[in-house]
């Protein structure tokens, strides 16, 4: 494989290499030995024989079991994608019909490593905003799971399918190994949800423009609004938010664009 | 000063010896197989190893070859030696089937990995179920084979002994549909597929998707695989004015086509599944390919630690072929079968059953139950028999090389 992944590499142990500073100009050890040892008498050189050897046996028993236990290298640290799982709970708070911001639970996993910081930075399309809460970053340690709270809000009618079928967050996590950009995907459960949120918000926006098709036959049904099927262009929309709009607009009907093409 | 310095050496010596002799009896520690019986067990393992898709085909036979390897030099099931026996079929379901039949047929055989087709293993699968013998794919990744022909509205598992390490198209044709709309901010596209399981059911769910996240589908058009001349296809793309070219097929063919494609004039990226995602296809491509993507399972195996002593033992044993699409899932497969032959072993007071029936049906069970940490991350299947890892990456030619361009992980629950 070729690809290496969009990763930033992070104070890796790994890349941080130490070097010994070796070479001088100081006498040869074996030779200032050899004249240390010239200079003993026969009975202490005999002594020191004996206690050498004894010396190096017991040595030997010291450090066979470090030396075997050193051998096998340290677990290298995971990238951070790698370990860490999210897994969809549920609405954080009951959804109120028409409003364009929701709250919902997620399960945060870190395996093992070293621990994660966590970002999200975007989810599934450009008219939709996310970030958790209360803090928009949040660290989980190894072994744990952290359950956190993020706020989904819609700024742009124009462009979302009111039905994803898999819907993902996009998240920044980083490690002491690397900063990864990643997508964590989710099916059924989330998915329905994150629908009432953007049937709530886009369906009631009766008046607003559709640059394109999107959406389901369910999203015709709109309270007290009559909607001619399939008309060939929408009506420009009186009031719309900036694109990057995410605060709450509940009650504006007009102010939303809708998609022209509702089949 | 000489006699002094000679024992001075034979002091030092003494204790090097002592050192490397305590070494030697640390290496050779534990592992001490029972009575010197050993029982030779088969893996079969069913690939195109020549001829087209052969690249990511061997990647797929020496992934399994590394991982019996390992667990022989291991010793991971005392008393049994593993050995793989490789079938070339060719990417055609009938040598498929056949191959299969082989492999049940032999009595020594207790689970096959492989194929690489989705095609393929439709001609397998029954083959297997008939025998009650494990089947574990590294690289299908048609819906059907796991959750039935009614996979969007009623899953029903076909074959309880067939698995995969490989994660499904459903995932993979979206994830490839929100890169294309999202990522890319391509808003009408070509279709194209080879009219294969694999291929066709791709195209099928990429075009769904990228019709719902509000893209436009402008024209559809068949290749068939062998097909080598795509000048009237180029021309039919030229002429629809799209912004980009879905393929779903294998990378013999749409090499060929972006190169043809690149040299008709028409200078959009071609985009495809997994069955693209292999070095050939820059090779046969050139530089025609550059900025076309590929989708693949998993994400890359340079952010997988564990993947890094596979990667060296391929290259240094001078396997041929791709390893980098489907070897560590085919490292993967193997490994959960050797881990479900130990589990029976170990559960029949440490000796393999003598009816290889009865060996068979539990491993298919053990198999099941997997879970452990492989090369490509947590090893287990749920209850269609597909792979908890769902793992997916979007792949870019740039500068002559496959270069990851987007990561993710599903949970569909």
């Amino acid at each position: 494989m070729t690809g290496i992944g969009p990763v930033e590499p992070v104070n890796s142990p790994e890349t941080n290499e130490s070097h010994d500073t070796i070479g001088t100009d100081a006498p040869h050890l074996t030779d200032r030995i050899a004249d240390l040892w010239a200079g003993l008498t026969p009975r202490t050189r005999t002594a020191a024989i004996a206690t050498a050897v004894a010396g190096a046996v017991a040595a030997a028993a010291t450090l066979i079991p470090q030396v075997s236990g050193d051998s096998e290298s340290p677990a290298p640290v995971p990238w951070p994608a790698n370990v860490t799982t999210w897994r969809y709970l549920g609405f954080a708070a009951p959804h109120n019909s028409g409003a364009t911001s929701g709250r919902y639970h997620f399960a945060v996993t870190v395996d093992h490593g070293p621990p994660v910081t966590l970002r999200i930075s975007g989810t599934a399309f450009p008219g939709l905003t996310a970030h958790a809460l209360p803090e928009p970053a949040f660290t989980v340690a190894a072994s744990t799971t952290r359950k956190i709270t993020v706020r989904i809000s819609v700024s742009d009618c124009s462009e979302l399918p009111l039905n994803a079928d898999l819907p993902f967050l996009d998240v920044t996590l980083r490690n002491t190994r690397a900063i990864q950009h990643h997508s964590f995907i989710f099916g059924g459960t989330f998915s329905r949800d994150l629908s009432v949120l953007l049937h709530g918000a886009c369906d009631r926006a009766a008046d607003g423009p559709g640059p394109r098709p999107s959406g389901s036959a369910n999203s015709q049904h709109v309270d007290g609004v009559e909607i001619p099927p399939n008309r060939p262009t929408a009506p420009r929309a009186l009031v719309r938010p900036p694109r990057r709009h995410n605060k709450n607009v509940t009650s504006e009907l007009a102010a939303m664009p809708l998609s022209a093409y509702r089949a | 000063m000489r006699r002094s310095l000679v024992i001075l050496t034979s002091v030092l010596a003494t204790g090097a010896l002592t050192l490397t002799a305590c070494g030697s009896r640390d290496d050779n520690g534990g592992g001490d197989s029972a009575g010197g019986d050993t029982t030779t067990l088969t893996i079969g393992v069913d690939a195109p190893l020549s001829g087209e898709n052969s690249t990511t085909g061997l990647g797929i036979q020496y992934g399994a070859q590394i991982a019996v390897d390992d667990a022989n030099k291991n010793k991971l099931v005392p008393g049994v030696t593993f050995k793989l026996k490789a079938f070339d079929d060719k990417a055609q379901p009938a040598t498929g089937q056949s191959n299969a039949t082989s492999i049940t047929g032999d009595k020594t055989a207790v689970g096959a990995v492989g194929p690489l087709n989705s095609g393929v293993a439709q001609s397998m699968q029954q083959v297997f179920a008939s025998a009650n013998m494990v089947q574990i794919s590294p690289s299908n990744t048609n819906p059907e084979l796991t959750q039935g022909k009614n996979w969007q509205t009623d899953k029903k598992r076909p074959f309880k002994t067939y698995f995969r390490t490989a994660t499904t198209d459903e995932l993979q044709g979206s994830f490839a549909a929100d890169y294309a709309i999202n990522g890319l901010k391509k808003k009408s596209v070509f279709v194209v597929d080879d009219k294969q399981t694999y291929g066709a059911g791709l195209a099928k769910i990429f075009t769904e998707q990228f019709k719902k996240l509000g893209g436009k589908v402008v024209e559809t058009d068949h290749v068939n695989t062998g097909d080598k001349d795509f000048g009237s296809l180029v021309t039919k793309i030229k002429n629809s004015k799209a912004d980009l070219l879905y393929y779903g097929g294998q990378y013999d063919e749409s090499a060929l086509l972006s190169k043809q494609m690149k040299d008709g004039g028409v200078k959009i990226p071609l985009f495809g599944g997994d069955g693209m995602f292999a070095s050939t296809y820059i090779e046969a491509g050139g530089a025609a390919t550059e900025g076309d993507l590929a989708t693949a399972i998993g994400v890359p195996a340079d952010t997988l630690p564990a993947a890094k002593q596979f990667i060296e033992t391929y290259k240094a044993k001078g396997y041929k072929g791709d390893y980098g699409a489907y070897g560590a899932y085919s490292y993967d497969a193997a490994t959960a079968i050797i881990n479900a032959v130990k589990a029976v072993v170990d559960a029949n007071g440490g000796k393999v059953p003598t009816d290889m029936t009865d060996l068979r049906t539990k491993v298919v069970d053990e198999v099941q139950k997997s879970d452990f940490q492989g090369l490509s991350g947590k090893v287990s299947f749920d209850e269609y028999g597909d792979t908890t890892n769902k793992q997916l990456t979007v792949y870019q030619v740039v500068k002559g090389e496959w270069k990851a361009v987007k990561t993710g992980t599903a949970d569909l629950n």
